[in-house]
């Protein structure tokens, strides 16, 4: 996202702001993501899976490796989407664990394959790490399969159920008090974050493909979300253009189509999505309340930097440099 | 800009203080110049003993009195007492004969300052920090001589220095690697001095800076010139501000005596814990709202700032690298790190205490610096991070704190028998939930449930294997040092005090602060 060709310019030239500071949204897309750097490896590589020698391209990672042969553990690397999409490694699930004889336990998902390496997928270590990850996703997903539209093409439920999850070692997030309401505002698009593994998959499509700058992640620790650019609470006050991407690349009921969020609920009267939840915000809009066009409205991003520069002679030297 | 120095004044009246005590340290400097034009009267850096600030050093034909929390009245007086030629030695916590003009602070053999050595510590207290004059008294700036590149990465490697301090890229690592790594890597090399270090229970890297800044800058110099960098970032906590105009006054002082220096910026961010991990550093001088850990590998030293190869080093690291690019190694053994480390260190009652211990010392000798009354029940070295251990004799070398289980991150703590090892266990684990980054399962939902299983302790249920399970999960499988750090002061707690867990457990608190 953020290359400089021009290196003796200061640093924080990269971020512009208007006259009051602040950044405007048709100007900077803030996902609020990191920037990593690129994992992939420089050169083809042959490395040795489980016993199995796989030869892979350029710009491959462990797990390229894994899908391309049998491996003795299961490896669920969940978070994980095809990379030529452009979407990930976001590597925060962590389910992809496997152990090196060169490095010791590594995420196969994000760590790039060099010539010679040997990778165990059946060790203890990775996989007792796999399998606890795989529980600590659990823990936080609200598991309302019965009432959820993505029952039956669900990825969380089919690792969960390949790995062999009977009952999860940390529970599942089921406190009714602690969910948080249902985003039902859009005509097209339903949220239901007690559902989110925080994946990013959602947020790199919005902003790395479609480059439509609506969907960030905010917060952080426990209150880690996905959030909008333009700081509003709903989907229908936000600036998305319902291009759908999201909701393709989700992996668990977290963003469903509007038309498909009851089709796999059990048909017991009463019994739907909603009201698995029980709270709602957006459900009284009629129509969008703004434009969908970020560059026509006059909406505030909260990019501002978290750095402040301090004043010193060369600082100011430098900015004076910036401004030729 | 050139300030006139210190060192070598005689008759001198030194103000010793840090960024906590510095209102109070101008209103003495004030008074003093007011009442005496023929004493030298300079405001140094801090000694790290924060507890005797504002600290007054009087020096007459080469020996020095240390007023300790010296009043106006009592300053007044020992600058009269000088212009009458005589030593104001009332009151003085010390009074230690020298070398006329000595370059270093000279140290009392007993009491609070002999803790320890003054290697990397000898200008605090001393020198005016920002001074040329005072910095040339004792050595030359050791950027200049930087021509070579391979030869300085050699010296360090030599010296098998390792970086010290969790913000360090190169933390507990060999640093001449990250040099040369980052020298064959593509793109103009930067060079970020972290000093943002949020645990206020570590303050070595804020005193560096405050009372060393141009040892600090000077070797990032250094590493900028090894490198060929384009860049010099300092990045500070926002909530240093002396430790911010001491840098700008230092680079401004460096831009003067140096024929090409590189631009050195000087940036604040967040007072948050997370922020001064090395990659979520990258990300806040990125210009980045909010910040979480980046993936690795690649490490900084090869993809870091803005995709440029990055060195990051805490001014801990950088005055290493000063010494031994400016004095050699001596007859240190190259196999490993034998320079020193500098530990903060926490009393009873008393502000923060940086010490210097050499690798032959073991972490007892730093329990000098403070007054700990109570019977030692148990330290956490490592900040908040840290281990604990019921014993001090871990000698105070990074590779002889990890296997004792410990962190290397600088801090000792000293606790007493009224201290609860499950309620110390909790805090720790309900710090990390609150201030992760939210990035990794294993850290974001890892601290979440560590600190539920440790709230359960009080319910009745001690899952020791199931929390020995996710603790080495989240340090095996963090995506950054908060997550894989995290676990220790719990594992720690259950491998020294799992009686007190179990007793817990049966609801009864064996140290009786509980409930």
């Amino acid at each position: 996202m953020s290359s400089n060709s021009d290196t003796s310019d200061p640093i924080w030239e990269d971020t512009r702001g208007t006259d009051d500071g602040r950044s405007w949204i048709d100007e900077t897309i803030a996902p609020g993501t990191a920037t990593d750097p690129d994992v992939e490896s420089g050169d083809s590589a042959t490395v040795t899976i489980d016993g199995r020698s796989v030869t892979l391209d350029a710009g491959s990672v462990l797990l390229d490796g894994l899908e391309r042969t049998e491996t003795e553990g299961y490896v669920p690397a969940l978070c994980s989407y095809d990379h030529n999409e452009r979407i990930g490694p976001r590597s925060e699930c962590r389910t992809c664990m496997v152990e090196t004889e060169e490095y010791g336990v590594v995420p196969s998902c994000s760590f790039p394959a060099e010539e010679g390496m040997t990778v165990h997928t059946d060790a203890d270590e990775a996989s007792e790490a796999r399998d606890v990850n795989l529980d600590l996703l659990l823990s936080n997903h609200n598991l309302r399969c019965t009432t959820c539209g993505k029952n039956g093409r669900c990825e969380l439920q089919h690792v969960s159920i390949e790995n062999g999850v009977e009952e999860p070692r940390y529970g599942v997030f089921d406190d009714r008090e602690e969910y948080e309401p249902m985003d039902d505002s859009s005509p097209f698009i339903q949220i239901d974050r007690n559902k989110c593994i925080l994946c990013n998959r959602c947020v790199e499509a919005c902003n790395d493909v479609q480059v439509a700058g609506v969907l960030r992640m905010e917060g952080s620790g426990g209150d880690t979300r996905i959030g909008f650019q333009n700081t509003e609470e709903t989907m229908m006050e936000s600036t998305c253009v319902s291009c759908g991407h999201c909701v393709t690349v989700c992996p668990t009921g977290a963003l469903v189509e509007q038309g498909l969020v009851d089709s796999s609920t059990i048909p017991l009267p009463g019994f739907t999505h909603k009201n698995s939840i029980g709270k709602i915000v957006g459900g009284e809009f009629t129509e969008k309340p703004r434009n969908a066009t970020p560059m026509i409205e006059e909406e505030y991003t909260e990019n501002d930097p978290v750095v402040e520069v301090v004043e010193t002679r060369s600082n100011e030297r430098l900015a004076g440099e910036g401004d030729d | 800009m050139t300030e006139a120095g210190i060192i070598g004044a005689d008759p001198a009246v030194r103000i010793a203080v840090g960024g906590d005590t510095r209102t109070t340290g101008e209103e003495l400097l004030r008074s003093v110049r007011e009442t005496s034009a023929s004493v030298m009267v300079a405001e140094v850096g801090a000694t790290g003993l924060r507890g005797l600030e504002p600290l007054v050093l009087a020096t007459l034909d080469g020996e020095t009195a240390f007023l300790p929390r010296c009043s106006v009245e009592r300053a007044q007086s020992a600058v009269e007492a000088l212009d009458d030629g005589s030593l104001p030695t009332g009151g003085a916590m010390a009074v230690v004969e020298h070398e006329p003009g000595i370059g270093r602070l000279p140290t009392p053999s007993d009491g609070p300052l002999a803790a320890g050595e003054r290697t990397v510590l000898s200008a605090c207290g001393w020198a005016m920090p920002t001074s040329v004059e005072d910095y040339r008294a004792v050595g030359a700036f050791v950027a200049p001589d930087v021509e070579a590149p391979d030869e300085a990465t050699a010296r360090l490697d030599e010296a098998g220095l390792r970086g010290r301090g969790r913000c360090d890229a190169a933390t507990d690592g060999a640093i001449a690697d990250r040099w040369a790594t980052a020298r064959e890597a593509e793109g103009d090399p930067a060079v970020v001095v972290n000093a943002n270090e949020a645990d206020p229970r570590a303050t070595m890297d804020r005193l560096l800076l405050e009372s060393a800044p141009l040892a600090v800058l000077d070797a990032a110099l250094a590493a900028g010139y090894a490198l060929d960098a384009t860049n010099v970032l300092v990045y500070c906590n926002e909530a240093d501000s002396l430790a911010h105009e001491r840098a700008s006054e230092a680079v401004a002082v460096l831009e003067d005596e140096l024929d090409e220096p590189i631009p050195i910026e000087v940036l604040a961010g967040p007072d948050e814990y997370k922020a001064g991990e090395t990659t979520m550093a990258i990300e806040a001088l990125e210009g980045n709202h909010r910040l979480e850990a980046r993936l690795r590998p690649p490490y900084p030293s090869e993809e870091g700032l803005h995709g440029r190869p990055t060195l990051v080093h805490t001014p801990r690291t950088l005055v290493q690298v000063d010494e031994v690019l400016s004095k050699g190694d001596g007859d240190h053994d190259a196999a490993a790190d034998r320079r020193t480390r500098l530990f903060t260190v926490h009393g009873d009652d008393v502000p923060s205490t940086t010490v210097e211990l050499s690798a032959d010392d073991d972490l007892s000798a730093a329990r000098e610096a403070v007054p700990f009354d109570d019977h030692l029940k148990a330290a956490c070295v490592g900040g908040v991070f840290g281990g604990l251990t019921r014993s001090l004799d871990v000698p105070a070398r990074a590779n002889a704190l990890s296997a004792a289980g410990l962190g290397t991150n600088g801090v000792i703590e000293l606790f007493g028998d009224e201290q609860c090892m499950v309620a110390f266990a909790g805090d720790r684990a309900a710090f990390g939930e609150t201030e992760n980054c939210g990035r990794c399962v294993p850290c974001r939902e890892g601290t979440k449930q560590l600190t539920e299983m440790l709230r359960d302790v009080y319910h009745g249920e001690y899952a020791s294997e199931k929390l020995r399970e996710l603790m080495r999960v989240m340090t095996n499988t963090s995506i950054c040092s908060f997550g894989e750090d995290a676990p220790r002061p719990v594992r720690t707690a259950m491998n020294e005090f799992e009686p007190e867990f179990r007793a817990h457990a049966d609801g009864r608190c064996p140290a009786g602060t509980c409930k």
